[in-house]
């Protein structure tokens, strides 16, 4: 049983099969689970029926007077840039992956979240005054002018050179990041260091209308492009024979992916393997088209960044492991194993 | 034959004069300019009352005869390396022996109590040999085997984790990183000379080992096949040099923390001159490794006086550039 979407005089289509939609409601679900979770969890032990009353703002039910503070300053914020940037990060990855044809590319590690990283801590560290409203521009400019480098470098190359070179330039730009935060003011490394870790402890109500802007936005970006990114997998000749424009697409969908990684860099910081490990987790689940995989892997990565958050956060509490650690702990065997299992 | 022999020494004796004079350059740069007939000085008629004198030796020597040693050690780990694997991307940093290695010796140093420094080298070999086998193993194991993409990708999953660990560490350890950090980014600043002589027999034996297995390097570059019908056991000898490599790298990394991409540089800059032949490579990096290495610590002392930026930093910022191009050429 399938049910097809056409819009716009049939540009944007695609079809919704009985089996993805269940299984994109069971995700759509779990994310809502593991929200709830996370509101409850924490150094401050809140009740779920707290929280949840304390969420749609029904006073008279709350019996803990701190519950409503606490969710709508810390939790939810929090929270919602955790899922915000999973999704983002998944939805970047996700993009990258079609467009390289290549299923080991990922944000962090072609170089495009270092890029961003790069901008945003020689802002921090040379021009602190202006970190507030430029992080997210420069994050953007930085990331894209990485990923334009080694779009320039590979010229003709396969998607193999692409990743090689992105280790490469990932490596460069590590070691520019380093001198910069050795030899910058303390407070400003510091602030800058855990910036880099990837976590989303100072969240705020800001971050969270940036990024789920963004995030609606780019996903609609993304899934407009959904068709052509199915006849793109069928490799360069075919998709010009099928009459796609193949360097207004590439461009357009290089420009989404890196938009993506950079606001959510931008934010929380470069989070590891994240737009790697979603679209291959969203593809285990079921193999679908484009578009639902799209939806499938934004939400698994909003799934996995909200848990790495509360993993981080309640493991060695009070001690707060970064977001960015845990993905990077847990994505890097996981990244193994796929290089094991799939052919690439 | 006897020209090549001829020429071969001529080079040798060439790159002992450049060392000679990375050396003099090394030792009189710095925050006070010492004259080269003051350290001249100091080494004929040392005087303990002469301030210069005291520099010279008890500073500068020490970190330059370290920088000479770690040199030497990265460049024939390459070497030996890309030789082996037939890969022309290898380097210890990129398989992910650096930070395994740095990994057991930031460990060790926290939870072993007054640590003897006697142990520095074995606990970062052994710390390299089991993330030489990880990723190794990791690599062998995907469809195409090893290949120079299944082996970086798996060093650089493997890095990534051994990173978070140590980040994870230093989180919940904050003194060990205020003394770790330093060295963590590879820097002869605190590497003291008594590391040096506890490591030195391991350099020399790994030094010794890689000159006299060189000419089986050469039939191994050419091919597991051809080695075979050279006669040479091809298990045995790949085994020799797995320990040959991981003795100079962990002996570096006990000296100086993780260098990055000294062992990708050196061995192709030195081809470029000799040829394939890994009876001339070997000596050539040894000396090349040694100068590179001064030079590049010069130039970190140099360049923004009175601080000076660590040398592992300058080494990534010269190495990666390398790579990038060595990508672009050399993969199709």
């Amino acid at each position: 049983m399938t049910m097809s979407i056409r819009l716009c005089k049939q540009k944007i289509s695609f079809q919704v099969t009985k089996i993805a939609a269940i299984y994109t409601t069971c995700l759509l679900l779990a994310l809502i689970a593991v929200f709830m979770f996370s509101l409850i969890s924490g150094s401050y032990q809140l009740s779920l029926v707290d929280s949840f009353f304390s969420l749609i703002q029904q006073q008279q039910w709350i019996t803990d007077s701190q519950a409503t503070l606490i969710i709508w300053e810390f939790r939810l914020p929090r929270s919602l840039v955790a899922i915000f940037s999973g999704a983002l990060f998944a939805l970047s990855g996700t993009l990258l992956q079609s467009l390289t044809r290549n299923p080991l590319a990922d944000p962090s590690l072609v170089g495009i979240s270092q890029g961003a990283a790069l901008a945003v801590v020689t802002l921090t560290i040379l021009f602190p005054d202006y970190i507030d409203d430029w992080r997210e521009i420069s994050a953007f400019i930085g990331a894209i002018a990485v990923a334009g480098i080694i779009q320039l470098l590979r010229g003709k190359g396969n998607s193999l050179k692409f990743i090689l070179l992105g280790v490469g330039v990932a490596a460069f730009i590590s070691a520019l990041i380093s001198t910069l935060l050795t030899y910058g003011k303390l407070q400003s490394a510091m602030s800058a260091l855990s910036w880099l870790a990837g976590s989303t402890n100072t969240s705020n109500w800001h971050d969270v209308n940036a990024l789920g802007s963004a995030c609606i936005v780019l996903m609609l970006l993304a899934i407009s492009q959904a068709r052509t990114m199915i006849v793109i997998s069928l490799g360069d000749e075919v998709a010009v024979g099928l009459g796609v424009n193949l360097r207004k697409t590439m461009l357009l969908q290089l420009a989404t992916s890196v938009a993506a990684a950079a606001i959510a860099t931008a934010i929380v910081g470069p989070l590891g393997f994240i737009g790697l490990l979603a679209p291959h987790l969203a593809r285990k689940i079921t193999h679908n088209g484009p578009a639902n995989h799209l939806l499938l892997s934004t939400l698994v990565g909003a799934i996995l960044v909200l848990s790495a958050d509360i993993i981080g956060r309640t493991l060695f509490a009070p001690t707060q492991l970064a977001a960015g650690l845990v993905t990077s702990l847990v994505g890097a065997p996981l990244f193994a194993y796929l290089l094991i299992k799939k052919q690439f | 034959m006897k020209r090549q022999q001829w020429l071969g020494a001529t080079g040798i004796s060439l790159m002992c004069l450049l060392l000679i004079v990375a050396l003099v350059i090394h030792l009189s740069i710095g925050t006070k300019v010492i004259s080269i007939s003051d350290i001249l000085h100091s080494f004929y008629t040392y005087n303990e009352d002469n301030f210069d004198h005291l520099i010279i030796q008890e500073l500068r020597l020490p970190r330059a005869m370290i920088a000479i040693c770690v040199g030497a050690c990265l460049a024939v780990a390459g070497a030996l390396m890309q030789g082996v694997t037939r890969n022309p991307l290898s380097d210890p940093s990129l398989l992910g022996m650096m930070t395994g290695g740095a990994l057991a010796v930031v460990y060790w140093s926290t939870f072993v109590t007054n640590a003897s420094l006697i142990w520095l080298p074995v606990v970062a070999a052994v710390g390299a040999l089991i993330s030489a086998s990880i990723v190794w193993n990791i690599a062998a194991r995907t469809h195409g085997g090893i290949t120079p993409l299944s082996l970086i990708l798996s060093g650089a999953a493997f890095t990534a984790f051994s990173g978070a660990l140590l980040a994870i560490h230093h989180l919940l350890d904050e003194q060990t990183f205020e003394e770790m950090r330093t060295w963590l980014v590879g820097s002869l600043l605190a590497s003291n000379i008594e590391t040096l002589y506890w490591c030195i027999p391991w350099i020399v034996v790994g030094l010794i080992g890689a000159i006299v297995l060189a000419p089986s390097v050469t039939a191994l570059s050419m091919g597991e096949e051809i080695a075979t019908g050279l006669g040479i056991n091809i298990r045995r000898r790949k085994w020799q040099l797995l320990m040959c490599i991981v003795i100079l790298t962990s002996a570096a990394i006990a000296l100086a923390g993780p260098l990055g991409f000294i062992g990708l540089v050196i061995p192709h800059v030195v081809r470029f001159i000799v040829g394939a032949d890994y009876r001339w490579i070997i000596p050539y990096s040894i000396l090349l490794g040694a100068v590179y290495l001064l030079s590049i610590d010069s130039l970190a002392r140099w360049l923004i006086q009175p601080q000076e930026i660590a040398t592992g930093l300058i080494t990534i910022l010269m190495g990666a550039p390398l790579f990038i191009w060595l990508v672009k050429v050399k993969v199709r």
